[in-house]
């Protein structure tokens, strides 16, 4: 998937084009439960049971980090392997539950890069 | 099927290393191509307030204009024309999504975009070409119109056909926000004394670091660098260890702690040249303070735009990223990363 081509001029001048060069992909995603209350450590919890479900053993173990958690907007920044994007994305969509109370995950933005 | 789940679109990185002294070095055409900026970033290590000199070019970025539901005909306007042959003025249509509404761009070559879906694109009536976002059908179209061509001299060919596409078969509306050169200011006095307006300064905002976790420059990789920056700008912790349950972002190795660092950022209709003059300011700037120092520059192109660097067109798709960060060190050497979305034209 990565490829690199590179270009060094006479005078120093260097140039590098990486294409799916990044390793992650980041996406910001908001849950959508005005009164639902929870922490960072109790959304990754929901998000690998969401994982779980969809995907299975193999799914639970996908790596991805919660880069940042805002318990009063409920808006998270979340990092995962690029390989594991749709297979996060796709629990994320599917997620309809959080202790037993309906919710949903809004998807806001999906990045390869954490800018 | 597996390996499907595992393709994510492409992306684009450029990374450029030289020097400002180098004559072949090419940032300042770069800066100038990204026609419509809408956030301008800098990251300072070693200060706790902006210094003065930097302070003064950050809070001159030049003014904006919002103008309520503005008809695209009167970018059309025979005392707009001055202004516009001039190439100092800069307009993109507010609050419209490039991927579901019409979306415009007045570019300051005199350069007029319409990205626009099928429907109303049949409606104009005039020439444009399939967008390059299209999926297995043509549901959306751009057209491209150079302003400052004799056909669309007022009363021309061109001019009048794209008038009346505009004003009599599509009637298109749209929130507007406009700038200019200081130079271009008078033009278009006429055309906001007919709408509802509003000046807009550009927002700055300023965050004082501490013990911030710095990577080595020079050895770090240039992902794992943007990622970093992008973490100190969003105020995202790299302070976790690798076997933390919740996150194992961690700063690049090697690594240093620097005791202060100052996080800018101006956001509003940003004018390159405006980004010109900060990049030269940084620079002085950097020529006075030690050896060691550095300073980091990060702008955002709109997501919404229907053009990123020059006339290339861009689209959103799920990130709709287009962007620069130039990171400047006190022997004028530079590295510059410039990243495009999916599907988008590689940067110049």
């Amino acid at each position: 998937m990565t490829s690199v081509r590179e270009k060094i001029g006479s005078s120093g001048f260097h140039r590098t084009v990486l294409k799916n060069g990044s390793p992650y992909c980041y996406m910001k995603v908001c849950l959508l439960d005005q009164e639902t209350r929870l922490n960072a450590v109790e959304l990754k919890s929901l998000i690998i049971t969401g994982l779980k479900d969809l995907h299975g053993e193999v799914g639970a173990a996908l790596p991805f980090d919660v880069l940042k958690f805002d318990e009063g907007s409920l808006t998270a920044v979340l990092r995962v392997c690029s390989g594991g994007l749709v297979k996060l994305w796709s629990s994320l969509t599917l997620q309809g539950y959080y202790q037993s109370q309906a919710c949903a995950f809004r998807v806001l933005q999906v990045s390869r890069f954490n800018l | 099927m597996c390996s499907d789940l595992d393709r994510t679109p492409r992306t684009l990185l450029v990374c450029d290393r030289s020097s400002f002294l180098d004559e072949k070095n090419r940032v300042s055409p770069q800066v100038e191509k990204l026609h419509f900026n809408h956030k301008v970033s800098v990251l300072l290590p070693g200060c706790s307030v902006t210094p003065s000199n930097l302070d003064l070019v950050m809070n001159t970025f030049s003014s904006f204009y919002l103008i309520k539901k503005l008809p695209v005909h009167e970018l059309l306007d025979p005392g707009l024309q001055g202004a516009i042959n001039q190439g100092v003025v800069y307009g993109l249509s507010f609050g419209t999504r490039i991927d579901e509404d019409t979306c415009v761009a007045l570019m300051p070559k005199g350069r007029l975009v319409l990205s626009l879906d099928k429907d109303s694109y049949e409606l104009l009536g005039v020439e444009g070409k399939p967008s390059r976002f299209n999926h297995r059908t043509c549901s959306r179209f751009v057209v491209s119109v150079d302003l400052t061509d004799s056909s669309m001299a007022p009363g021309g060919r061109g001019h009048t056909r794209l008038l009346t596409g505009l004003r009599s078969h599509l009637q298109l509306q749209t929130d507007f926000l406009l700038s200019h050169h200081p130079e271009g200011g008078a033009s278009l006095q006429p055309l906001l004394s007919r709408y509802d307006w509003s000046k807009h300064e550009p927002e700055v905002s300023c965050r004082h670091l501490t013990d911030l976790t710095c990577p080595d420059f020079r050895s770090c990789d240039c992902h794992s660098l943007l990622e970093w920056i992008g973490a100190v700008e969003a105020d995202i912790s790299c302070e976790s260890s690798s076997s933390s349950f919740l996150s194992s972002f961690t700063c690049p190795e090697p690594n240093d702690v620097l005791s202060h660092a100052l996080s800018v950022s101006i956001c509003g209709l940003l004018l390159p040249h405006d980004v010109q003059r900060l990049i030269q300011e940084l620079r002085c700037h950097l020529q006075q303070t030690q050896l060691e120092s550095w300073a980091s520059l990060t702008v955002h192109g709109f997501i919404d735009s229907p053009v990123s660097w020059g006339d290339n067109e861009h689209g959103v798709l799920s990130g709709g990223e287009n962007f620069y960060n130039l990171l400047m060190f006190p022997d004028h050497t530079y590295h510059l990363h410039l990243a495009t979305g999916a599907y988008d034209t590689c940067p110049p």
